[in-house]
């Protein structure tokens, strides 16, 4: 019976490897088109997780998260570039998490003062306010069609097509396939940090706080504190998927940093299932990655015709769209709990079935995380 | 216990051992390996590169059929498929057929750039690309691949870049002719004010420079009105260009706007002449109630003819897309996206003849094309990428009963101060 958890550890163990070679096998095999849907996976994944952790977690609706994507996004190509400091790009890309941190810090206030859905109105000012600035302020952020970003470059290797060319088992290493990897690191650091996180004291105090403020005073959460905390380190995760959002597009515009895209990660992180990282990155992959891939093969399904064909026909995107949409609500019907509680309660099923097979008094579901799962509790009025 | 805990870790490790292996040896048949360089030669001797083969030369087309523009899309792509079906009918290209792959973006800038990452390796040149957000998302892209485009937008910040050609003129060249246009002929005088309703971002600002030029030479005073592409109820600009006691209005806004603009004007009895930007116009507006209003106040200034011009090439390309679409109407994107696909034809034939079909020649091919005439309109010049193709504008008015909506007033001529303007900016 003890040895239970240490075969699931061991397994859980064999099992991280191997999802590390499988991960980094696409850039050998799939091209740009796949590997870009598969960075802006990454990168909506990480800006989910940051999401999660405000709305999800911490409970404080948030409609903000495409302002500090933004704000990294920009504050990336601003720094790193010309016109700008033009300061060396790693450097850059830290400073704009930072400074994606720093908005957040000033928003904060805000959000101490403000709750539930009264808070989530009011930073819906702060899409509009950042998409306004991001098309007047010219000299910073080019205006309407954005500015270019640099590539990034760590000790003399540049995540571009070239310097140095680059060749992998036979393979050329373009951009897509270089900043695959980086994408791929920075994932694994915002999954290990938020897990971190959530695991730990603050992601305890944070989980007290969403289900009932007066009574995480009691123990001792200083609520304030804990809050702005929240909204701080979400804007530096949103900062972060900025940056390598930016440096997969290779050029911002501000069209892009609209209040849909807020709304996507809103719909990443309640798909994926609220208050977990897992299940936000799942949120991530399928409301990013599904409608390109849809959009890409619609036209093999029946009665989907070539776009622009015919008078009265349906087209790819106008399927993919139908199809996404059911895709949603199916899911929300059938994993009210998002993906994340519908992967657990299918292993969990596994595991019972397996040990009925084999040892009926076993039958303890190791729980895979020490946090109960999160109720979706929209707001503590 | 123990047992159990090395023989899992040692089925980790093994796990491990045969993934590196696998990949290792999987690489060696992944066929992006060996794929390497694309250009080389093609049978009969020209050099070839991505989108060419040895039959066929593909063309893409990064558009918008689901989206705000979806009107304008469709006409698009049928205007310019028509014009392949009948180069292919003609024997193709180069002895090669033409084939136009199409992608739609719904206006959706992620979308527009994993769409580009999917098509760009297969095509030669891009003949149609709607959106401006979509082509500023692009330009980078674009210009590394040296992939000739031709966008669906005329704002002069797309100029100066070799691969992407903006076909006629540009929104500052086409409201200086506006401003010409209304104090030639509307008796327009010093010391008027004239009112600007612009759209926020590209195509507004860059109409606004011109028409501040025309009106800083001509004397007048510019009243602007920003507005956003949402807004489709302008009673309240309308009313702020009563107060400033305008006696005309330029519009460079969308059709919807345009209607109401005029449509509220005319209610209001603000009834002086207001001249839009070409994309500011469609012929379903002479639909709704707006139409009278349209048809009494409205004039229209565009790099290209009305489709109910009878220009000979304009008649045969109404005549033909009449038969081949009897279901669609017949607007401005036809001419417009024909046109582009002739002209990017023409590039094609021209860099086929010079002896390769490779990304660089067909925008070498474009670059040397100083009179590129299609008989739909004006010839236009795209030897200097620093300025518009053509400064040459057609003037044109509303009429519910002609095709497409529209029909000419004044032809095509070049108004007086833009060459100054051009060499002054």
């Amino acid at each position: 019976m003890s040895d239970r958890p240490l075969a699931a550890l061991t397994r859980r163990r064999a099992s991280l490897p191997l999802l590390a070679v499988v991960l980094c096998l696409p850039p050998f095999y799939l091209d740009a088109f796949w590997l870009r849907i598969g960075l802006f996976s990454m990168a909506a994944a990480i800006g989910a997780v940051g999401l999660a952790l405000l709305s999800g977690t911490a409970g404080q609706l948030s409609l903000g998260h495409a302002f500090f994507l933004a704000v990294g996004a920009y504050g990336y190509a601003w720094l790193a570039g010309e016109p700008g400091p033009g300061l060396p790009p790693a450097l850059a890309a830290l400073l704009a998490v930072l400074l994606a941190g720093t908005a957040g810090g000033l928003f904060s206030p805000v959000a101490a003062r403000v709750k539930g859905i009264y808070l989530g109105i009011a930073t819906l000012a702060l899409v509009f306010l950042g998409h306004h600035v991001l098309l007047t302020a010219d000299s910073v952020t080019g205006g309407f069609n954005g500015r270019s970003v640099p590539p990034l470059t760590l000790g003399g290797f540049t995540f571009a097509g070239s310097d140095p060319e680059l060749t992998v088992l036979g393979v050329p290493f373009g951009a897509e396939e270089r900043l695959w990897f980086l994408g791929l690191a920075l994932f694994a650091f915002t999954w290990c940090t938020a897990r971190g996180l959530l695991r730990g004291r603050p992601g305890r105090a944070l989980a007290a706080l969403r289900d009932s403020e007066t009574a995480a005073a009691v123990m001792g959460v200083d609520v304030a504190r804990h809050r702005s905390a929240a909204f701080v380190v979400s804007s530096m995760y949103a900062g972060l998927a900025g940056v390598l959002l930016a440096l997969a597009f290779r050029r911002v515009v501000p069209d892009y940093f609209s209040l849909a895209l807020s709304v996507d990660y809103l719909a990443m992180i309640v798909i994926g299932g609220l208050g977990s990282v897992s299940g936000a990155v799942a949120g991530a992959v399928f409301v990013t990655a599904l409608p390109l891939l849809m959009t890409r093969y619609a036209d093999q399904l029946p009665l989907v015709t070539a776009p622009g064909s015919a008078e009265g026909t349906v087209g790819p995107t106008e399927a993919a769209r139908y199809l996404y949409g059911a895709a949603i609500v199916l899911v929300l019907l059938y994993a009210p709990d998002g993906l994340h509680g519908l992967a657990r309660r299918t292993r969990d099923r596994v595991r019972r079935r397996r040990t009925r097979t084999s040892a009926p008094d076993t039958a303890v579901p190791a729980s895979p995380q020490p946090a109960a799962p999160a109720r979706p509790k929209e707001h503590t009025p | 216990m123990n047992p159990t805990y090395r023989n899992r870790h040692r089925t980790a490790q093994a796990a491990l051992a045969g993934a590196l292996a696998l990949l290792l040896a999987a690489t060696g048949c992944s066929s992006k390996a060996e794929s390497g360089d694309d250009s080389g030669k093609a049978a009969d001797g020209l050099r070839t590169g991505p989108g060419v083969d040895a039959d066929t030369i593909r063309l893409g087309a990064l558009t918008d059929l689901t989206g705000p523009y979806a009107t304008l899309g469709k006409s698009i792509v049928q205007a310019q498929q028509m014009w392949a079906d009948e180069v292919n009918a003609d024997g193709g290209i180069c002895d090669r057929t033409v084939e136009i792959v199409v992608k739609d973006h719904g206006y959706d800038v992620q979308k527009a750039v994993t769409a580009y990452a999917d098509i760009a390796p297969g095509v030669v040149a891009l003949p149609q690309v709607i959106g401006s957000p979509v082509v500023a998302a692009l330009l980078d892209d674009i210009e590394r691949d040296m992939m000739l485009t031709f966008p669906q937008a005329w704002a002069a910040s797309l100029l100066g870049k070799d691969a992407i050609q903006v076909l006629g003129t540009t929104y500052d060249v086409d409201m200086i002719a506006a401003v010409e246009f209304l104090t030639r002929t509307k008796g327009l005088k010093k010391g008027d004010t004239i009112g600007h309703v612009y759209f926020e971002g590209d195509y507004g600002a860059n109409a606004l420079e011109g028409s501040e030029w025309a009106a800083g030479k001509a004397g007048l005073k510019v009243a602007g009105q920003k507005i956003q592409a949402t807004d489709t109820d302008l009673s309240a600009q309308v009313s702020a260009l009563r107060k400033e006691g305008v006696k005309a209005v330029l519009i460079s806004a969308g059709p919807a706007q345009t209607a109401s603009l005029v449509g509220v004007a005319a209610s209001r009895g603000l009834k002086v002449p207001v001249v839009s930007s070409a994309p500011g116009f469609a012929p379903q507006l002479m639909k709704t109630p707006a139409a009278p209003a349209l048809a009494a106040m409205l004039n229209i200034v565009s790099a290209a003819p009305a489709v109910s011009s009878d220009l000979p090439g304009v008649r045969r390309m109404v005549a033909s897309y009449q038969k081949k679409y009897p279901k669609s109407p017949v607007d401005s994107g036809v001419l417009s996206g024909y046109n582009a696909a002739q002209l990017m034809g023409a590039d094609l034939k021209a860099a086929c003849e010079a002896g390769g079909l490779t990304r660089e020649d067909v925008v070498q091919a474009h670059r040397a094309q100083t009179n590129a005439d299609t008989g739909l309109g004006t010839p236009q010049n795209f030897s200097d990428v620093d300025r518009p193709a053509s400064v040459e504008t057609y003037v044109l008015k509303p009429d519910a009963k002609a095709v497409g909506g529209v029909v000419n007033v004044e032809d095509a001529h070049a108004a007086e101060g833009v060459e100054e303007y051009l060499s002054a900016r």
